[in-house]
């Protein structure tokens, strides 16, 4: 509580009190804890003079920002047209039997979080998932299963 | 400016859309998305036309009307389109209720065969009948769903007080979300995340309650589908009548419409047609009303107390009996209590009965005690509230508007989010806190010093604080500066202290004031009658020299006082060890006409909209009955009577109450034995003389009477969850509650509403000790 309450303070600082300030600091926020907790909706809540429920709105709205703590590793199955042709639906569907999670979601070892994405802009190599920086393109099942193998 | 519409030529002397101008030639274009109340949205897309010479097909809602327009608006294609857009709506809502082939005599006969029960049955829509999607539906005249159907699947939300919310109806109109941010300015609602994922409802999945929602029942009213319902009618069907009246339930009176079914009183909604109401009341106006008269526990027939206990008995017999007791009593020996919630013509009523009839001035209210007195000797000087609107400045002292003077709040809330500045001086956190450019938390103990700093900033221009210097400047040098007083201050020791400071800054700052009161006819009673405060007339009855008392609505607080008789006049039961000897039940609100006396000294009137409840009898028709019984006819209680009396009084300027000096406020202690600080605050919400908060279960949950809120931080720190016991513990005193964690109290403080009318502590605010109960 009392470090993020000091940063915090230091991302209000640069800027405004105003309704245009909010993306910016929302991004700031999850750039800088890498998600938006509740506690981060709260205190930006309060700076803004918004309420929690209109910031939440807000920041739901766009994709960019996650309200869960990130795990060690992003798992991030692309279901754009090309991905979801090819398959991308079963892989999504593998992990979240596999690692008993749903999209948003973090294993409860904080080993593994999962999200879909709407492409990945590299539709030759689909299906892709992703995990981390690392693209792993043409996957199947069986190739999926190795991949994990690889994360601590 | 000259249009046509549909070949209809049409005058419009107004900045307006072509939705409007259509609807007031009666020129009916389908929508969704629009109200009144609310800034054009252009969502649902229904209200297309045509327009010569623009291209596409605008919405009506979002064009604005222009010299010379030609407009259509049901041709072919538009008709249509439109019937496209419900086919979409329509997939993702169950549609059983518009699509059935037996639906014409399903509604008239239930001719089909079933195998379910009514209430679960196909016609399982609270809006069945009332709702607007069904109302297009059937304009457009869709018969069959073009689509697939899928049903979103989500869970019903029955968690919060007085409506429930099933989102598988919504069609993402957005007019809640909208009501609760442009209008209510409380954004508890946010569309969450987009497309097919979207979600209504308020940050995270937290509740209502959690979500600072006021309750106000806006959504509601303006949601066009069974999505949102009233839990107390939600299976009532349509009400038959919408009629105009007045909320009873404090100082501010606001207009609005019961509506009845049957000649039952099933609910109550802001004026406007239906659909079209806004979001003007309070909680207590838009779903306490109902509950209020509805209670299953109100008294129905004469009660008589035999040596054996009470037998119910007829009219005639009770009135026989109240008048053998004031028969044998002697003038000037009785006392009356009168509540503040009743109509100007009961209390005129009741005054002429205790000054002919009973030939007595000890008349009092069990509420009228020296802070009260001190509170509305100083809130005579009150503007209207149209003025607070147009305020320069606002400063709020110790007013918490959560579930309150609904008006009030908004004006504060729309005056501040148009820039001007408003101050809240007080603890607890309210809807319009987060207006306010900043909250001055003065020390608890010390609010009269805090106050005193601000009079000599003003009187001699020092202050080493530089929020005092600011605020005090802001309020000497704004033109139209209002200062607001809640009643909470009178729960606070050294109330009249404060008031009298306030009244000085008043002076000092040429500022206006207004305080609102939480009675429904506080200030007709203190402009008709004149009252007594209530320790002055006890102070008699100990004496001896009282015989008879008559409760007229109200009751003393500490059960039945040392009289020889008593006769309770009510529609809600005696509180326990009051004993009446006699007990005459009577209507309430909206079974009886009458009128109110509000803050901007208007006088509101309201017609009878049902009949009374069992055996009930207005309180005039009590008074009369009696007069007649006593053979002094000559004392009358004609409609004629009562007016002229009234308008009597009323020329007299308000009476002033006699303020009984207060006995010294105890010293606080602080210190780390007692880290936290207790503000209590005592009867907060009544109607008559019940306790809205332990009347009305559901409005209990919000207020949580006699439970300690504390902030959900303490409350981690504390290891106490809501409903877990704790132990409070002042320098003299020891009590044991549960407690409720609500954001809206600061950390360090706890916040309990006493659930009787006396506080729980010795002082207020009190330095406390908070520990968890081990069982
Ligand atoms: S009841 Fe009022 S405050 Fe609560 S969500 Fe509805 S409109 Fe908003
Ligand atoms: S809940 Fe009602 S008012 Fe709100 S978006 Fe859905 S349909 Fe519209
Ligand atoms: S603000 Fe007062 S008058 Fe208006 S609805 Fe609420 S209790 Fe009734
Ligand atoms: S659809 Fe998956 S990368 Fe484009
Ligand atoms: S009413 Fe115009 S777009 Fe909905």
């Amino acid at each position: 509580m009392e470090s993020s309450n000091v940063s915090f303070s230091e991302i209000f600082k640069m800027y405004p009190v105003e309704e245009g300030s909010l993306i910016p600091i929302l991004q700031k926020a999850q750039a800088t804890f890498g998600y938006i907790s509740v506690e981060s909706v709260e205190a930006i809540a309060g700076y803004l003079k918004l309420t929690e429920n209109h910031v939440f709105g807000v920041a739901s709205f766009y994709s960019q920002f996650r309200f869960t703590e990130p795990a060690r590793h992003s798992v991030i199955v692309c279901l754009g047209t090309a991905c979801h042709v090819s398959g991308g639906e079963t892989l999504l569907e593998t992990f979240q039997r596999d690692l008993n999670i749903k999209p948003g979601e973090c294993t409860p070892d904080k080993k593994f979080d999962l999200n879909r994405v709407a492409c990945l802009g590299c539709c030759a190599l689909s299906p892709v998932v992703k995990i981390d920086d690392d693209i792993y393109a043409k996957v199947n099942i069986i190739k999926l299963k190795e991949m994990w193998g690889k994360y601590e | 400016m000259n249009i046509t519409i549909n070949n209809w030529k049409i005058q419009v002397n107004e900045v307006a859309t072509v939705l409007d101008i259509a609807a007031q030639n009666n020129i009916d274009i389908p929508s969704l998305c629009a109200h009144p109340d609310l800034i054009p949205y252009g969502g649902c897309r229904l209200c297309i036309v045509e327009i010569e010479g623009r291209r596409g097909y605008p919405t009506a809602c979002t064009t604005m009307v222009e010299e010379g327009m030609i407009v259509r608006t049901d041709t072919q294609i538009l008709q249509e389109m439109r019937r496209d857009m419900i086919q979409l709506i329509l997939s993702e809502h169950p549609a059983a209720c518009l699509m059935c082939d037996d639906v014409d005599g399903c509604t008239v006969f239930q001719e089909t065969i079933r195998k379910v029960g009514i209430t679960t049955g196909c016609r399982w829509c609270p809006k069945d009948k009332d709702c607007e999607l069904q109302r297009i539906v059937e304009q457009l005249g869709i018969k069959e769903l073009t689509l697939p159907g899928l049903y979103r699947d989500i869970p019903l939300e029955k968690y919060d007080p007085f409506f429930d919310r099933d989102y598988n109806l919504c069609i993402y109109c957005g007019r809640c979300v909208r009501i609760c941010d442009e209008y209510r300015k409380s954004s508890v609602l946010s569309l969450r995340q987009r497309g097919k994922l979207t979600t209504i409802g308020p940050a995270f999945e937290a509740s209502h309650i959690d979500a600072d929602c006021e309750f106000c029942g806006a959504c509601v009213s303006v949601c066009p589908t069974g999505a949102m319902s009233e839990k107390s009618r939600k299976w009532w069907g349509v009400p038959e009548k919408y009629e105009p009246s007045v909320c009873p339930l404090c100082s501010l009176n606001c207009d609005l419409q019961v509506l009845t079914l049957k000649n039952k009183i099933v609910g109550t909604v802001p004026p406007g047609k239906p659909h079209e109401s806004g979001g003007e009341l309070c909680v207590k106006g838009r779903f306490c009303l109902s509950e209020l008269v509805n209670r299953t526990d109100r008294i129905l027939e004469p009660q008589y107390l035999y040596p054996e206990g009470y037998g119910i008995v007829s009219w005639d017999f009770a009135i026989e009996k109240a008048r053998e007791i004031i028969q044998g009593i002697v003038p000037k020996r009785s006392a009356v209590y009168i509540s503040p919630s009743l109509t100007l013509e009961e209390i005129s009523s009741a005054g002429i009965f205790a000054g002919n009839i009973l030939q007595t001035s000890e008349l009092t209210s069990s509420y009228i005690d020296e802070k009260l007195a001190a509170y509305v000797n100083l809130a005579k000087e009150s503007i209207a509230l149209e003025e607070v609107k147009e305020a320069g400045i606002i400063v709020s002292i110790f007013l918490n508007g959560n579930y309150n003077f609904a008006p009030l709040t908004m004006a504060i809330k729309s005056a501040a989010a148009s820039g001007t500045p408003y101050y809240q001086i007080g603890w607890i956190n309210d809807t319009a806190s987060r207006f306010a450019r900043y909250k001055v938390v003065p020390f608890p103990g010390k609010e009269e010093k805090y106050l005193n700093q601000i009079i000599s900033f003003l009187e001699n221009g020092q202050s080493k604080i530089q929020e005092i210097r600011e605020l005090a400047s802001a309020l000497k040098n704004t033109k139209r500066g209002v200062i607001l007083v809640g009643p909470q201050i009178m729960s606070l020791s050294n109330c009249t202290g404060l008031l009298d400071k306030v009244h000085q800054i008043v002076k000092l700052t040429k500022s206006k004031l207004f305080m609102p009161d939480q009675f429904g006819n506080l200030n007709g009673l203190l402009s008709l009658l004149k009252m007594k405060p209530v320790e002055e007339v006890n102070r008699k009855i100990k004496e001896g020299k009282i015989d008879l008392l008559y409760l007229i609505g109200d009751a003393p607080v500490n059960g039945r006082p040392d009289v020889k008789h008593l006769i309770y006049q009510n529609a809600f039961p005696a509180p326990s060890e009051l004993n009446p000897d006699v007990i005459l039940p009577t209507s309430l609100w909206g079974e009886t006409g009458g009128s109110y006396l509000n803050s901007n000294g208007t006088i509101k009137k309201v017609n009878p909209v049902a009949v009374s409840h069992g055996y009930a009898r207005s309180h005039i028709e009590v008074f009369s009955g009696l007069a007649k019984a006593l053979k002094t006819e000559d004392v009358g209680f004609s409609d004629e009577v009562l007016t002229n009396y009234i308008s009597d009084q009323m020329k007299i300027k308000k009476h002033i109450l006699n303020v009984i000096p207060p006995a010294k406020s105890k010293a606080f202690s602080t210190g780390s034995e007692f880290p936290y600080v207790l503000i209590q605050e005592k009867n907060p919400h009544v109607y008559s003389n019940l306790n809205l908060g332990q009347g009305i279960a559901a409005f209990g949950d919000l207020i949580k009477p006699g439970h300690v809120m504390l902030n959900p931080n303490d409350a981690k720190i504390l290891e106490v969850k809501d409903g877990d016991p704790v132990k409070l513990r002042s320098p003299v005193k020891e009590s044991k509650f549960h407690v409720v964690a609500r954001k809206n109290i600061p950390r360090g403080y706890i916040y309990l509403i006493t659930s009787n009318s006396k506080l729980e502590f010795e002082s207020n605010p009190c330095y406390i000790n908070i520990m968890k109960d081990h069982v």
